[in-house]
């Protein structure tokens, strides 16, 4: 499975890829990425590639992604550039998602665990349970709980 | 235990396993990752040993040199231009050797993305004639540090890791495991012919370099080659562009029409060996990320093709789309033109709430644009957005860059301009103190402003000498920047916080006064916690509200274009200026930039 993850700086972007990467651990599942983010604290995009059980570089090319989570609208159309099928696996936070986050929790970064939410329901690979493993281990549990939660319905 | 490294904390993770315990480097991005991870594993595991970063890379590479001689296991770590800062030990380390191991970890930046130069660190190990090996994946960085301290130590000389921004920052799952604490004994052998030697010593020393250089280019493991897929043609390559060029055979199906050539050693390089190799092929490609350090010690070039023949592009980074580019023009892949989607560009800003930002503006207020503003390298080159950074050259460049202006000026120019030089707390301590008592002692009227944030901020909030705390955890005697400049001999030195725009203001016209009075350096510290470290944030200045009284605000742009705070957002419909709530911080610095007072705060 390729995957890549779109941000900008300091919205977890990276933590969200530790945690779909550490779910390939537990599972045995080989995995690699590659981060791009040279000005991101800057307010620039932060660029995360995912290769999950395949290949030597985390590099994902461009029509070969099976999913790409987007974290910033504006970089919606950049997102859809990687998938194999512009039309499958494009996970965006809206405004809305983002302020729901924003608006429950105080904290923006509570949207990751949304979009995990969405992550598991659109593939095979991980279940509910292997995502709850990995969050059970991250700081605030019920709050991204509650999220991921969202994100799953 | 697998975890999921970075290839920078894996390189970490494999010298603290092969019993390295002193570890000390600068930070700079895309190498700055290394030296914390050794700090928390050290702490993880219960390690004796030092690690923490020094002043400068010449200053690290010579503690780490002696660490060595002493019998301690030791690496540096640098990015690339950091090397050429550390060229005069690194040069002699490599004659003298390093009896308990030493481990030069240098990243490049290929691109580049986040530095002044795109150089090979390989050169330099070539140039140097230490030997230096270069994974491709995190796993390999883990497995080639460990084997990079292993030749270190049995040889006596430093063995460089050479790593590039992709391999820095790719993450893979590794399985780890870091060992006992073993006891580890230091043992300083007196042998002044060596450690001391003079010229002639040299010569001798000089001599054993090269015959054990001799000896590592036929060693088992380093000089040999992973072979990969059965084609016609054969393409040599080694570092990241092996993990590409790897996955484009297999993504491409061009098993049965490509052979890789994976070299784990760029240098000393076992040319006989690759011959042996490339003897049954027409048609050889040499694709490596950076310089043609292979490709260049092959000599003769036969049927090679790389970058002296022009098939290979001679700067930018190798990046995969670039390599597919390469095979497509030299037909081994077929070409597909398709028209690439760029993200939608941002242009790189200080932080909003940046003391920085405050301390530019205040520059500009007074200098307008009568001055030559020198800067340097840190996050205040960002002082461009503001107009008040002309240069940017390398660490401590604006100081030295100042003493230059201000005296061709006073020689030859019509008229004399002032020079205003910005540089960083850490920049200043790095490589700003030897051009200040040039500038002191030859009579340079230069204004020096330091921009002290109290960090390394750029790369990611790492100590500084003035700091009470190392990055180690262990208390440190802070380096007062005012006492430095003071013992100079700097007669005029004013501190201010970066938040008192007034004070700012009449601070420097005062100097530019004093400097032409004198024909002397004027310092100015502006000081300000970085807003972006937790602390800093936590502590900053925060108004209940900051906002655009709508009906003041003319849309004029004032505000957007001198004060340049990513959270000043022009609504081209409305045609006025709003203040974007998700990363204001509200500190309202912005306030004075409004010529119309629209700019309110609420306390």
């Amino acid at each position: 499975m390729r995957l890549v993850i779109l941000g900008v700086g300091g919205m977890g972007a990276i933590t969200l890829s530790k945690i779909i990467a550490q779910m390939c651990i537990d599972k045995g599942i080989p995995v690699r990425s590659s981060e791009i983010h040279g000005m991101a604290k800057k307010g620039g995009l932060v660029e995360i590639q995912m290769k999950i059980g395949e290949g030597k570089s985390g590099v994902v090319l461009k029509k070969t992604a099976d999913f790409a989570i987007v974290l910033d609208e504006s970089y919606k159309d950049y997102a859809r550039s990687y998938l194999k099928d512009s039309e499958k696996g494009l996970i965006v936070l809206t405004e809305k998602d983002k302020l729901w986050a924003v608006n429950q929790f105080g904290d923006v970064r509570f949207a990751n665990a949304f979009l995990l939410g969405r992550f598991i329901k659109s593939q095979s690979v991980f279940d509910k349970d292997d995502a709850l493993s990995v969050l059970e281990q991250f700081k605030f549990f019920d709050k991204n709980k509650i999220s991921f939660e969202r994100g799953l319905s | 235990m697998k975890l999921f490294l970075s290839g920078n904390e894996a390189i970490a993770f494999g010298l603290l396993a092969s019993g390295v315990r002193f570890g000390v480097g600068y930070p700079g991005t895309p190498s700055s990752e290394v030296l914390p991870t050794a700090i928390e594993i050290s702490k993880k595991y219960a390690l004796d040993g030092y690690f923490e970063w020094s002043v400068n890379e010449k200053v690290a590479f010579e503690e780490a040199t002696a660490a060595s001689i002493a019998g301690i296991g030791s690496f540096v770590v640098m990015k690339q231009v950091g090397l050429n800062v550390a060229m005069d030990p690194f040069m002699n380390t490599a004659l003298v050797g390093s009896p308990g191991g030493l481990v030069v970890v240098v990243a490049d930046d290929p691109g580049p993305h986040s530095s002044q130069t795109e150089q090979d660190s390989r050169f330099l190990a070539f140039f140097a004639k230490i030997p230096v090996i270069e994974p491709a994946t995190p796993k390999e960085a883990y497995e080639f540090s460990k084997l990079a301290f292993n030749l270190s130590k049995k040889f006596e000389i430093p063995v460089m890791i050479r790593t590039t921004t992709r391999v820095s920052h790719s993450r893979e799952d590794i399985e780890v495991s870091i060992g006992d604490n073993k006891p580890v004994k230091v043992d300083f052998k007196r042998d002044i012919d060596r450690f001391a030697a003079t010229p002639h010593f040299r010569f001798l020393l000089h001599k054993q370099l090269n015959r054990k250089i001799k000896v590592v280019a036929t060693l088992e493991w380093y000089s040999d080659f992973d072979e990969y897929f059965d084609g016609n043609i054969l393409i040599i390559t080694s570092g990241i562009s092996f993990a590409y060029l790897y996955d484009i055979v297999e993504e491409n199906g061009l098993q049965d029409r490509v052979k890789l050539l994976r070299v784990r050693m760029p240098y000393p390089l076992n040319v006989e060996k690759i011959r042996e190799r490339t003897k049954r092929f027409d048609e050889v490609f040499v694709i490596e990320e950076g310089y043609p350090i292979i490709e260049m010690q092959l000599g003769d070039r036969g049927c090679f093709r790389g970058r002296l023949t022009g098939d290979v592009p001679q700067e930018g980074e190798l990046t995969i789309d670039e390599i597919k580019k390469i095979l497509s023009r030299v037909g081994i892949l077929s070409s597909e033109s398709e028209e690439s989607v760029k993200p939608p560009f941002k242009r790189p800003s200080l932080c909003p709430g940046c003391g920085h930002r405050s301390a530019f503006y205040a520059i500009k207020k007074v200098f307008k644009n009568e001055a030559i503003y020198t800067g340097d390298i840190g996050c205040y080159t960002l002082g461009l957005n503001l107009n008040a950074v002309d240069t940017v050259h390398c660490m401590g460049a604006s100081v030295s860059f100042g003493f230059g202006f201000d005296k061709v000026y006073s020689i030859f120019g019509d008229t004399d301009r002032p020079v205003v030089a910005t540089i960083g707390d850490s920049t200043f301590f790095h490589s700003g103190i030897p051009p200040l008592i040039d500038a002191v002692h030859n009579y340079s009227k230069l204004i020096l402003v330091i921009l002290d944030n109290s960090t390394v901020a750029m790369t990611g909030n790492q100590t500084t000498p003035a700091n009470e705390i190392g990055q180690s955890g262990r208390k440190t005697k802070p380096v007062k920047i005012e006492d430095v400049v003071r013992a100079l001999g700097v007669d005029f030195i004013k501190v201010r916080d970066a938040y008192d725009m007034d004070g700012m203001i009449s601070d420097l016209q005062e100097a530019k006064e004093f400097a032409f009075r004198n024909s002397l350096p004027a310092v100015l510290i502006f000081r300000h916690p970085c807003v972006y470290s937790g602390e800093g944030l936590k502590n900053n200045v925060r108004f209940k509200k900051v906002f655009v009284e709508t009906s003041l605000c003319t849309g004029c742009k004032v505000c957007v274009k001198q004060f340049e705070c990513p959270s000043l957002v022009y609504n081209a419909e409305k045609k006025r200026v709003f203040i974007d709530l998700a990363t204001c911080i509200k500190c309202g610095q912005c306030v004075v930039s409004c010529p119309f007072n629209a700019i309110k705060v609420e306390k």
